[in-house]
């Protein structure tokens, strides 16, 4: 382009006008230099200084409020210490187990419900598909708190069933196979996701072929179809892993009153020793990082991997597998997992949330309205700190959303539209934070601010930095995606037209992506205010947030006052999330699809 | 081992809309290659389908050899890998996950073959198709054109009764199209296959075929010869889809037994064939192809000889097309060679065979209006 004026100018032959143009290139050259630099010193402040700081803490063995800030005695003593402690050796250990576990149920789940949502005619497929996508709505942490309710061994609801009916078995959430189980059936979706679309987008004819070639059904499925869409499930497994890794609230709840410490756990826990024990959860939570870094990569790797599914020169539906009368039995598979998943948690949170005393004697007791009133909710809304969390939850959103999505748009732009130089680095820097988990991000940020005085901690500040940098990976995806498609031709027509690079980003790029900015900073509002993993090391009473709070009831005891902030957690969320639909036209619900 | 393949009263009617295949009937002799022709959504594949026993019959009996495959009436349905036929598809359709020979090798190992006589088996096979080099490579590292021949070699390698190719070519360029499209029908005879064969181009189907149906909104329009096809297509769809561009309005002024006399718009007679539904007083479209119309002819005495006008000359090269004002209408001519003989606004004297000049009932629908 600037070549290009350059030599239309001289054709003219005004020395003016080409001396001017030389000059209004140098300051172009500034102007690139300048813009490149600025996200590069935002990228440092969020991820790479944060994430330093870090692996700094964790070569370090002194603490940095007692200390005081730069006093490192940096030895690499100090982390292999923190490998050969047993208690780390069994929270890696406990974190392998139940996320493998987990993960081989959730395999299970999604991938036969991908099969019977899109290669059988199981009536009602739309509803069973909707249903295999729900538990990505329900926040982890609820979630837990709710099957606590249900099977906790000695007063869960279920129990308390069977004990009516004097059968002796008993369910217990706290242990081991209650965490996988959980895990398996909340994480189901990553995996269903993935296997669903590949088969979706697979050439019924190369099954047909194998019908063809002589192979039955069943032989086909083993030796045609599932290796066809092994990246899908090899992607899906991965992903769940990793975020059954890094989650926090489930572990949290079901996993401290039975004693199954696992990696996020142990992490928060050292840093609530007294004294905290900060350069010991920054190194556990490297090794988190590196676990889940590890994972990420090969995740990538196997998407990026040439893909079997080759693209056929027609439009095709998927072949169809009639399945008789066993498709009442595969109906039933998705109304069990339904009722498994959302109907019987949300029964017992609204029981729990109500009823005066949780203890029920008797069928009758259940029924009997005299036992439920509002006295739960009343209770929670007499401490201040509960609407402070809710009107803290809610700014920290709505700055994360804003700024976020404004940065987010800065990257994706430098990145995907521009030449500048360094904006391959800016690119590797903004998706640093897709392998690292909300906890790992919050200790790092606690050891980034915390020793410095006046600085960020204490402030809302801290938290919506946090998300942001957490999540900017999802939000810069989201909005490539919509910058993607608007044609390069039409920025093009509007430079041929005399508009330069700012006014074009102003009067033809904004307002076509807008539909998708908006769509992304929704999304990032949603997932900001049900974050809990880096809310944990970053709050103080002043800027305390609603997931941190409902934990804290959870583990101060009080069932019926748990129960009563999940409701209004959920509803709130629920109604957050169909506004937001509302706006994005579904936009929203699809990225916390990608970015959960 | 090829078999005939019989169609009776075939019916497939999908949930919504027209049915697909409505009532054809048709028969393949053992070691023929059949090739239906028809535009997309005619209900060609459809049948192919029904056939392989991928798509379920509405009505109807379809046999292959002496077995009786489809026959909803009996409620009698055989499997597709029951059926002991080969099958090609348009997206080749072979798996990405395996190698050349894994690909060939799959249907035998269904069959229980020994491991031995597979190895002999896809070796064989693969020399056919010319690929005996590529065995041990993935077949994803191959080019649309080799993807389709080792497809081509895995529905052979189990010497099927009857091999169902579902446009083959047309997801290739256009180069390797003609090389494959003669490679097929040499590898299909030499084979002694009985085969099916479906697409949409006129060309690939004249080549390929000892005969040639031509289908229409689920309906078997004719089947014939390609040169009966040719030559003497059954109504103007047929003559229009495979290549007779040119239609006149006309009307009958008397008929003598194949052939009759035709008023052009101008006025002028004409002598055309015409088929015997057709009688004096009817108003009829005359089809003529491009390639028929012949130019400048000295002799005087010649039938359907008239004067034109070159309204328009498009020189293509090889071939010029000359638009002509004749007969009170369009005419197209080709006339192949690098020269053109006439500049635009000459005037020419056309002459049209009358064997090749048809008039067909004013009423039928043709392709191009």
């Amino acid at each position: 382009m600037a070549a290009d004026t350059t030599a239309l100018a001289s054709t003219i032959g005004a020395a003016g006008t080409e001396a001017e143009g030389v000059r209004r290139e140098r300051w172009r050259t500034i102007g690139r230099m300048v813009w490149s630099t600025l996200l590069l010193l935002i990228l440092t402040f969020l991820v790479v200084y944060p994430v330093a700081m870090l692996l700094l803490g964790a070569l370090t063995n002194t603490n940095p409020v007692v200390d005081g800030f730069g006093a490192f005695h940096l030895s690499l003593k100090n982390f292999t210490t923190v490998l050969e402690n047993p208690n780390v050796h069994l929270a890696l250990f406990n974190s392998m187990v139940a996320c493998g576990g987990g993960t081989a149920l959730a395999v299970l789940i999604g991938l036969t419900f991908s099969w019977i949502v899109v290669r059988t005619d199981t009536p009602f497929k739309g509803f069973i598909s909707a249903v295999s996508m729900i538990p990505l709505f329900v926040p982890p942490l609820v979630a837990a708190v709710a099957w606590s309710i249900l099977a906790s061994p000695k007063s869960g609801l279920i129990n308390t069933f069977l004990k009516w009916f004097d059968i002796d078995w008993r369910f217990d959430v706290y242990t081991m196979g209650g965490l996988i189980v959980i895990f398996g059936i909340y994480y189901a979706p990553y995996v269903y996701m993935f296997t669903a679309s590949a088969l979706r987008n697979m050439d019924p004819s190369l099954e047909e072929a194998a019908e063809i070639s002589g192979a039955s059904a069943t032989k086909t499925l083993f030796t045609i179809t599932f290796p066809l869409i092994a990246p899908a499930i090899i992607s899906g497994t991965l992903l769940s892993f990793v975020v059954m890794l890094g989650i926090y609230g489930i572990p949290a709840v079901l996993g401290t009153p039975g004693d199954v410490p696992v990696l996020t756990t142990y992490i928060f826990k050292l840093t609530n020793w007294s004294p905290p024990l900060y350069s010991t959860a920054a190194s556990v939570a490297i090794i988190l990082m590196i676990v889940t870094g590890f994972l990420v990569w090969l995740q990538q790797r196997v998407i990026s991997a040439k893909s079997y599914i080759t693209v056929a020169g027609k439009a095709f539906r998927p072949g169809v597998t009639r399945l008789g009368h066993w498709r009442y039995f595969t109906l039933g598979l998705a109304v069990i997992y339904l009722f498994v998943v959302v109907i019987l948690p949300t029964l017992a949170i609204v029981v729990a949330a109500f009823r005066k005393f949780l203890f029920i004697r008797n069928v009758a007791s259940l029924f009997d309205m005299k036992q439920y009133s509002l006295i739960h909710f009343e209770r929670l809304f007499e401490n201040p700190l509960a609407m402070r969390s809710i009107w803290n939850t809610m700014e920290v959103g709505v700055v994360t959303a804003l700024v976020g999505g404004v940065f987010a748009f800065a990257i994706g732009y430098t990145v995907n539209r521009t030449n500048l130089g360094g904006r391959k680095v800016i690119d590797v820097i903004a998706t640093i934070p897709v392998a690292i988990p909300g906890l790992v991000i919050g200790v790092a940020y606690l050891w980034a601010w915390i020793g410095l005085p006046g600085g960020l901690y204490g402030t809302i500040w801290i938290l919506a930095l946090a998300f942001i940098a957490r999540f900017m990976p999802d939000t810069i995806k989201a909005l490539s995606t919509s910058l993607l498609q608007i044609h390069r031709e039409l920025e093009e027509a509007a430079w041929i037209c005399g508009k330069g690079m700012l006014g074009t980003i102003r009067t033809i790029v904004l307002p076509l992506a807008r539909p998708g900015v908006i769509s992304a900073m929704t999304l990032l509002f949603i997932l900001a205010i049900r974050e809990l993993g880096s809310s944990l090391f970053l709050y103080t009473s002043n800027t305390m947030v609603m997931a941190v709070l409902l934990l804290d009831y959870y583990e101060g005891g009080n069932v019926g006052i748990t129960a009563a902030f999940s409701l209004v957690q959920t509803i709130l969320l629920a109604v957050l999330i169909g506004v937001a639909n509302l706006m994005s036209r579904g936009g929203a619900g699809d990225g916390i699809k990608q970015a959960n | 081992m090829s078999a005939e393949l019989k169609i009776e009263n075939l019916r497939k009617q999908f949930s919504v809309g027209r049915p697909a295949i409505d009532d054809g009937s048709f028969r393949i002799e053992a070691g023929e290659i059949v090739v239906l022709l028809g535009p997309s959504g005619c209900g060609k594949t459809t049948t192919l389908r029904c056939v392989a026993g991928l798509e379920h019959p509405t009505d109807g009996r379809i046999s292959i050899g002496h077995d009786i495959v489809s026959d909803p009436a009996r409620k009698l349905l055989v499997p597709p890998r029951l059926r002991n036929v080969g099958m090609v598809f348009q997206s080749y359709a072979v798996w990405p996950h395996m190698t050349v020979a894994q690909n060939v090798a799959y249907p035998l190992k269904q069959r229980k073959v020994s491991s031995a006589d597979i190895e002999s088996k896809v070796a064989e096979v693969l020399e056919v198709v010319g690929l005996g080099e590529y065995a041990k490579r993935p077949v994803v590292s191959l080019s649309g054109g080799q993807m389709q021949r080792v497809a081509l070699a895995r529905s052979l390698v189990y010497k099927p009764q009857l091999l169902l190719l579902d446009e083959p070519l047309s997801n290739l360029d256009a180069k390797l199209r003609l090389r494959l499209r003669d490679d097929l029908r040499r590898i299909i005879k030499q084979t002694d296959v009985t085969a099916l064969y479906v697409t949409h181009d006129q060309a690939e189907a004249v080549v390929l075929g000892d005969r040639i149906g031509v289908m229409r909104d689920g309906k078997l329009l004719q089947m014939a010869s390609s040169v009966d096809l040719y030559n003497r297509p059954s109504d103007l769809f047929v003559a229009n889809f495979t290549g007779a561009s040119n239609t006149l309005g006309g009307k009958v002024i008397e008929r003598n037994g194949d052939y009759g006399k035709v008023q052009a718009p101008s006025g002028q007679t004409l002598t055309a064939w015409m088929p015997p539904s057709v009688k004096a007083g009817e108003a009829v479209k005359i089809a003529v192809r491009p390639e028929n119309v012949q130019l400048g002819v000295d002799a005087t005495s010649v039938p359907n000889r008239f004067a034109a006008k070159v309204a328009a000359q498009h020189y293509q090269g090889v071939q010029t097309i000359y638009e002509l004002s004749a007969l009170g209408g369009k005419l197209e001519a080709l006339e192949l060679g690098t020269h053109p003989r006439y500049a635009d606004g000459a005037d020419v004297d056309i002459v049209i065979p009358p064997s090749l000049c048809w008039a067909f009932p004013a009423d039928e629908k043709a392709v191009i209006e």
